[in-house]
């Protein structure tokens, strides 16, 4: 490369790795929390261990691994810039942190007062990471269907995070609000109007660029994310309309769109020419048939209310939504996106391109596939869990050790990421 | 005369090396022709800091056509 030329303002390589560095450790907590709960955990999904277990994988994994990758997507995919990263991540991540730690203990141990104070946490750091990701996203000249899917995306955030504090204050205060209605809809938003919208819109963008795939057709990309949020809007109208038909009729559709997405990623996987087996692509099929079988899973329960009733039908959905479809994707991003970043970074060094080490050699292939089989592996008891009691433990521990693998994994990239900086400081001063 | 990268089969940061490689080499007059599946945002950071230009069109199978070239001048 040629050493006079300069590289774009992304931000500093330390904003996006310390959400990347954070997130693994709060699933190794929810698989301590799991192993140390016991069988009663998966009984229902009220249980205080199954709600403080959801928001330790929604809040401490998925929303601090999607907000790094936020700061250095939208810079990269986008061409729009975040104001003053750095200094938003100093803010914004401690207290997400601290709010979060707040929360799962509210919920856990029944703490109106920690609920109470976890409240204007979250919605000073989610509401101040809203504006300035939405600024930079409305900024951007860029256009395409990557870019919208943020936008809804960053909506979908805003919409969880003010129904979750209005959740979490009638727990505290005993408000009478229709808890059931509105602990639907808070999650339908998160799961869909948050994390699926924006895993399609950035898999829109990545999953042709780092899986060698065709593009995703124009029809589809155009159609799914204003469909998303159509049917969520609908699947919301639970709340104002008294009929107990409703999430039926809007739930259907819901799924099906589920389905299309996950069945459109595994069908452009199947038919691309190049065939890479890497730890990514294989994350990326675990989480599509994760999402095919929640949206056959989903049907079914409707289908048949005796087993749609048993409460256990939404601690299993919950299952495959967060370890199956959210944190082996994420998994899987961070995979490929922390060794890109190295390289990027690297290269601003201002080094001969030779002086740059491969991509692959950032974290080693065989790492990553173990921690992969780990988890499906820990993705299957988590499954077998939710109708055998008696192995919900197993389930959890191995839970944690994948997340603790993937940790440690994480960890080895950024000190080789050091190592080789250091090495291309001292070359370019020697020389 | 133009030369042609293809990165819609490589891997990133293939495409990228690879085009940084071909710019170096890039005489007055001379196009770079890259073919690829999406935007790459942080080339045209590059581009763009460093005098050079280019026009992208977007091909109905989802190609997107990136021609680069030094700015006039």
């Amino acid at each position: 490369m040629h050493p006079s030329l300069s590289f774009d303002q992304a931000p500093p390589i330390s904003v996006p790795y310390r959400f990347f560095l954070a997130a693994p450790w709060f699933g190794v907590m929810a698989g301590i929390l799991l192993a140390w709960s016991g069988p009663d955990a998966f009984a229902s999904r009220w249980t205080p261990e199954a709600l403080a277990l959801t928001h330790l994988i929604a809040l401490g994994f998925m929303l601090q691994a999607m907000s790094g990758a936020l700061f250095q997507f939208i810079p990269v995919a986008v061409g729009g810039n975040v104001w003053r990263p750095k200094l938003v991540a100093n803010v914004v991540q401690p207290l997400l942190l601290l709010a979060t730690l707040l929360l799962v203990a509210g919920l856990l141990f029944s703490q109106p007062t920690l609920l109470s104070a976890a409240v204007p946490l979250f919605l000073l750091a989610v509401g101040g990471f809203v504006i300035v990701v939405a600024l930079a996203l409305w900024q951007t000249p860029a256009t395409g269907m990557t870019l919208w899917a943020m936008r809804m995306a960053i909506g979908g955030l805003a919409v969880t995070v003010l129904l979750g504090s209005l959740l979490a204050e009638s727990l505290a205060h005993g408000l009478s609000v229709p808890i059931i209605e509105l602990t639907n809809i808070h999650m339908a938003w998160g799961l869909g109007g948050w994390g699926l919208m924006l895993l399609a819109g950035v898999s829109y963008h990545v999953v042709p660029m780092f899986q060698l795939t065709r593009p995703f057709p124009l029809w589809f990309t155009r159609g799914f994310g204003p469909l998303l949020l159509l049917l969520l809007l609908a699947w919301s109208g639970q709340y104002f309309l008294d009929d107990l038909r409703w999430p039926l009729v809007a739930g259907f559709p819901l799924l099906l769109i589920l389905a299309a997405y996950g069945g459109m990623t595994l069908w452009l996987q199947y038919t691309r020419r190049r065939k890479i087996h890497d730890a990514t692509s294989m994350y990326f099929r675990v989480a599509m048939l994760s999402l095919l079988a929640f949206a056959v899973s989903g049907a079914a329960f409707f289908l048949d209310p005796v087993i749609g009733a048993d409460p256990r039908s939404v601690v299993w959905l919950g299952v495959l939504a967060f370890a199956g479809v959210f944190v082996s994707a994420i998994t899987g991003m961070m995979y490929k996106i922390t060794p890109f970043l190295n390289w990027l970074h690297l290269q601003r060094l201002g080094a001969p391109m030779s002086a740059v080490p491969n991509m692959k050699k950032m974290i080693p292939a065989d790492a990553m596939t173990g921690q992969l089989r780990l988890h499906v592996l820990a993705v299957l008891l988590l499954l077998i869990a939710v109708w055998e009691p008696g192995v919900v433990r197993l389930a959890g521990v191995s839970f944690a050790a994948s997340c603790a693998w993937l940790g440690w994994n994480l960890v080895g990239a950024i000190r080789r990421y050091q190592g080789f900086r250091d090495q291309i400081r001292a070359s370019v001063l020697h020389h | 005369m133009t030369t042609v990268i293809d990165g819609r089969e490589l891997q990133p940061p293939e495409p990228m090396e690879r085009t940084l490689e071909a710019l170096d080499g890039l005489a007055d007059g001379e196009d770079l022709l890259l073919l690829l599946y999406c935007q790459p945002h942080p080339l045209f950071n590059i581009l763009r800091n460093n005098g050079y230009v280019w026009t992208e069109e977007l091909l109905p199978d989802g190609t997107r056509e990136i021609r680069i070239r030094k700015a006039p001048g």
